[in-house]
């Protein structure tokens, strides 16, 4: 097992780097970013951009450097200059980068004229990158800067803002729906074809099927907006606290930022993701179950004149729950990304909407980095299943 | 020992990179670019110093080169009937302010008034008439006119595919085709019709529907000066697309550009605009709304055209029964370091602490936070004659700042185009007084000072700051810093017509007066709390969720109203919700799309009041006049 372990976190390893690399080039390649539109205002007449602004500008994003250079300033924090052996400086006078590229207007295979890099006017050695600013390396947890959303400050201040709000949101919610939908599948699958059953299965069908925009905005309306303005007691419709204190019929006055108030906005964002998890995982949970109570031993745990109880919860469940715990480790990065939609829906403060801001923005460090922790906790969410397996049935063995 | 192989393999990998990166490096260029397909241009294109003569775009296009044809179009276009299509809520007085007539919004000091262009209402009938005049006659049971060799009256449409011009552009296909003019509609990619060398760039089309923006000074020299028409023989050089070359024009729009006496200004943005209506290069559409919702139970809240930020009498906004007025933003400042983060949110939170120097009502100027704007006419500006030697920093004819020598072409004191010869030449040098008002205050009771714009010159100027473009910078030959102001003395040859708004920004120098340039961007005191000499004061700033201001006892103008004031983070998709629930007060035309269905059913039941304004940003549709 020992031995195992340490091969996967090694594997694990190569893993996270070879998606880093991956998603650092693709990002690279991406349009955008914070160059685009500049050709534009170079030509306007009173905020014009000189091509010493543009080599600056391109020097302080480090889109002057090649993509080599800036991934492993990005993931280590170097090179931060020329290689320093007994005070002796190696490599100084390398290549890397172009601090001003020569550009022209091609025709492509296409018939379209594009602009294209064709040469280099000045370099970038290696020792102009003394004193350059630059991260510690992602490595280390230094993010770097973000380029647009938290404009030149650290991208963990962004990431740290969002943290706490999405592990309340989708902790709770999974929770929930665990406590929910695991006794909902199983109690489903025991009493197949019974009318609860199919109550149940119509409803968890709805539920797979709705989006979560739908739910969400039918909830604003049926919870939050039609009672308040019948004069009903209501569930404040979005965010993750109010700004004024104010008064719910039956609740009462609610001070805003506390406690009470914190949790009746959670209702309804909680609500939603809880009901489109238990929709899905119960119904999981009853087709495992199925398979699982339709097994000669179960039958012949019954023949031996076990409990229905004892059958189900231990010689039943144990077994169907081994394909499940696939799907509840891997909420461990989803702890982490959160809810794009549904955090949008009732402005939710978290990580899903940092994570379509970040893009739709072109603030690639910030992309980079949630990027490299969802990659980080998947695979350890891999590892932890592999394990939980092992727990789960006990003939598996790793090896 | 595990990590210790971990980072020597990635050390190795790291400088293999860099070995890897150095070889695929081009090689610097010194005289000529590399073999490759057809280069055109190796530098970014700036405008030429002699004329153009073209040799391509001569053949007057075959069908909108005829006047006629142009006026037709104008008369089949009915401008009410686009709005409507597309702001269909919107009430038809606001509908009507919306129609442009010429390239400057009706309600502008610019404008030249409805007696002085020719005003083009709808009239399908005049428009036929005018296209049989023309020799596009329709045939009977025809739907689209011909010409006497038989062909269609059919022109290509250009646009992009945004569902806004989808939506007004089939509407005019239809009135065209009322006209018998068959309109071909093509819906290009926005990157494809705005991008550097393709569609508009390269006068790849027709009719070219799109959008400008109109700001509190017009501009336009290089949207209708002769000398501006993009041609492969000036590297596509300008913006007049059409190819509009009319003298009288031309000489006016640049007299408008570069004269500094506001009624000057006037008669000549008189003369282009009649001149403007007589050719239709392109037929003025509409304005573009901005939308704005609030809380019934708010006041003194009122965007007004031509003004950007719409915060500006923030003070005398109040809500009744409450201290706290809640603001919905969805978009989160980035920074509010607004010398490196322009972005329009930036500015509104930015401007609660320290509003702007000036503001823009209905387009026009007016002073704030500065005694007057020193305008020539009140002698708060002068603009002298100077003799200027060989290598002194001046403004040339382009607009260029450059070391004065032989060869350069600049404007001379008589306002003509000269080429620089040696010796001296006399030219224009403005100078301008800036005095702050009496008693302006940080929030921490420190009065502010010259030494205050003194910082706010040192930071805009040094390229440390993260800083974009310093051609204010180059453009400034000194300033001289008093206790209450400035003195700013431009480089002989820059005449900017906007020379008397304030230059320089206030920064606290009793504060930040030595923190480093660079360091400016990341220090918390200048990007997330900068302290205050507004109405407001900045408390506290929850990423992602909120800004939080309390009223400011130091501020020297009219007391806030509201005691406190809540800039909340909210999302496009629960604006409303959040409006109609009570959680915020006010959504700007930056969360608004436009007037829904549902604003409007919810003001008719007296919840909300809504503003929809002409926003700067009109549509029009660019007429190509000649062809390659």
């Amino acid at each position: 097992m020992t031995a195992y372990l340490i091969r996967r976190v090694l594997q694990s390893i190569l893993v996270v780097f070879i998606s880093a690399v991956a998603s650092y080039v693709l990002l690279s390649f991406a349009p955008g970013g914070p160059l685009s539109g500049l050709r534009q205002i170079q030509q306007s007449g009173r905020f014009r951009i000189t091509e010493e602004d543009i080599a600056r500008i391109r020097a302080s994003f480090e889109l002057d450097l090649n993509l080599p250079v800036r991934f492993g300033r990005w993931l280590i924090g170097v090179p931060r200059g020329p290689l320093v052996i007994g005070g002796k400086e190696y490599f100084a006078e390398m290549v890397v980068g172009c601090r001003r590229p020569v550009e022209a207007e091609v025709t492509n295979s296409r018939g379209v004229v594009e602009i294209v890099t064709v040469g280099c006017k000045e370099d970038v050695l290696l020792k102009d990158l003394v004193g350059r600013r630059t991260s510690r390396g992602v490595l280390l947890g230094d993010f770097g800067l973000s380029w647009r959303l938290l404009r030149d400050r650290p991208v963990s201040d962004l990431i740290e803002s969002r943290i706490p709000k999405t592990l309340q949101l989708i902790g709770l919610e999974t929770l929930l729906s665990l406590i929910i939908g695991i006794p909902l599948g199983i109690y489903s699958a025991v009493r197949q074809y019974s009318r609860f059953d199919y109550i149940f299965t119509t409803l968890a069908f709805m539920g797979s099927a709705m989006p979560s925009f739908f739910f969400g905005l039918l909830f604003i309306l049926l919870f939050s907006i039609l009672p308040k303005n019948a004069g009903l007691a209501y569930i404040p419709a979005g965010l993750s606290e109010s700004v004024r204190n104010y008064t719910i019929p039956l609740i009462g006055e609610v001070i805003a930022g506390s406690f009470k108030d914190r949790a009746l906005h959670m209702i309804l964002p909680v609500a939603v993701l809880t009901i489109l998890n238990v929709a899905g995982w119960s119904r999981y949970i009853r087709a495992s179950m199925l398979d699982v109570l339709r097994q000669d031993y179960v039958r012949t745990a019954r023949a031996k004149g076990l409990g229905q109880k004892m059958v189900i919860l231990k010689h039943a469940l144990r077994n169907a729950l081994i394909p499940f715990i696939t799907i509840v480790v891997f909420t461990i990065p989803g702890l982490f990304s959160g809810a794009i939609i549904t955090e949008s829906i009732f402005a939710w403060p978290g990580m899903g909407r940092l994570y379509i801001l970040a893009l739709g923005d072109y603030d690639y460090p910030v992309a980079m980095a949630l990027f490299f922790i969802l990659s980080v906790l998947t695979v350890i969410a891999t590892l932890l299943r592999d394990v939980l397996y092992t727990i789960a049935d006990p003939r598996i063995r790793l090896h | 020992m595990l990590r210790n192989r971990l980072f020597f393999v990635m050390g190795l990998l790291v400088v293999a990179s860099m070995i890897l990166s150095a070889c695929g490096t081009p090689a610097p260029v010194a005289t000529e670019a590399p073999a490759v397909e057809q280069p055109v241009a190796t530098e970014a294109p700036v405008p030429t110093e002699a004329p153009v003569t073209p040799t391509s775009f001569t053949t007057p296009h075959p069908i909108l080169g005829d006047l006629k044809v142009r006026q037709a179009l104008s008369y089949c276009t009915n401008k009410a009937d686009l709005i409507k299509s597309v702001y269909p809520l919107v009430n038809e007085e606001t509908q009507a302010n919306l129609i442009m007539n010429t390239f400057i919004p009706t309600s502008h000091w610019a404008y030249a008034g409805d007696e002085n262009v020719t005003i083009y209402p709808f009239d399908a009938a005049k428009g036929a008439a005018l296209l049989d005049e023309a020799g596009w006659t329709l045939a009977e049971g025809a739907s689209f006119r011909t010409n006497a060799a038989g062909d269609e009256l059919a022109l290509k449409f250009t646009t992009t595919s945004a569902a806004f011009r989808q939506t007004w552009a089939a509407i005019w296909e239809a009135q065209m085709a009322e006209c018998g003019v068959r309109v071909v509609r093509l819906h290009a990619p926005a990157s494809w019709w705005f991008g550097d060398t393709t569609g508009i760039a390269r006068r790849d089309y027709e009719l070219g529907a799109f959008a400008w923006v109109g700001q509190a000074d017009p501009g336009g020299q290089t949207l209708y000066a002769c000398d501006q028409i993009p041609l492969p023989e000036n590297g596509w050089v300008g913006q007049n697309a059409m190819g509009w070359c009319n003298e009288l024009a031309s000489t006016n729009i640049k007299l408008a550009n570069n004269t500094l006496i506001k009624d000057e200004r006037i008669a000549a943005y008189t003369i282009v605009q009649q001149e403007f209506t007589k050719d239709i290069p392109s037929i003025p559409l509409f304005n573009r709304t901005e939308t704005f919702a609030a809380a019934a139970d708010l006041s003194g809240f009122q965007p007004v055209p031509g003004q950007e930020y719409y915060n500006y009498n923030i003070q005398d906004w109040e809500k009744a029964g409450s201290d706290t007025i809640v603001i919905g933003f969805t978009q989160e400042p980035a920074s509010l370091f607004t010398l490196v983060e322009d972005a329009f949110v930036a500015n509104i939170a930015y401007q609660i602490v320290r509003p702007a120097q000036e503001v823009h009502l209905n387009y026009d100027f007016k002073a704030t936070l500065v005694k007057d704007l020193p305008t020539i006419e009140n002698g708060g500006t002068t603009n002298n004659d100077v003799e200027v030697a060989e290598g002194t920093k001046v403004m040339d004819a382009d607009g260029n700042v450059v070391d004065l020598a032989a060869g350069v072409f600049v404007m001379n004191a008589a306002g003509e185009k000269v080429e620089f010869t040696g010796g001296t030449i006399t030219m224009k040098q403005m100078v301008s007084r800036f005095d702050l008002i009496d008693g302006l205050k940080w929030e921490d009771g420190t009065p502010v000072t010259g030494a205050d714009l003194e910082l706010g010159k040192k930071i805009s100027c040094d390229p440390e700051s993260g800083a974009t473009s310093f051609i204010t910078c180059d453009k400034t030959a000194s300033t001289e810093f008093s206790d209450n102001g400035y003195t700013q003395t431009w480089i002989p040859g820059v005449q900017d017509p906007l020379y008397f708004l304030p230059v320089w920004a206030i920064f606290p120098a009793h504060q930040l007066g030595d923190l480093a340039a660079k360091d400016w961007a990341t220090d918390p005191r200048v990007a997330e709390t900068p302290l205050s000499y507004g109405p407001y004061k900045l408390v506290e700033w929850v990423k992602g969720e909120k800004l939080v201001f309390a009223a400011n006892e130091n501020w020297v103008g009219t007391p806030a109203k509201s005691p406190n004031l809540v800039i909340q983070i909210i999302t496009p998709e629960s604006a409303e919700a959040l409006l109609l629930g009570g959680e915020i007060d006010i959504l700007d035309s930056t969360s608004l799309a436009g007037l829904s269905e549902t604003l409007a059913a919810a003001e008719a039941e007296g919840k909300i009041k809504t503003f929809v304004e002409a926003g700067g940003t009109w549509e029009h549709i660019d007429i190509q006049l000649f062809t390659r």
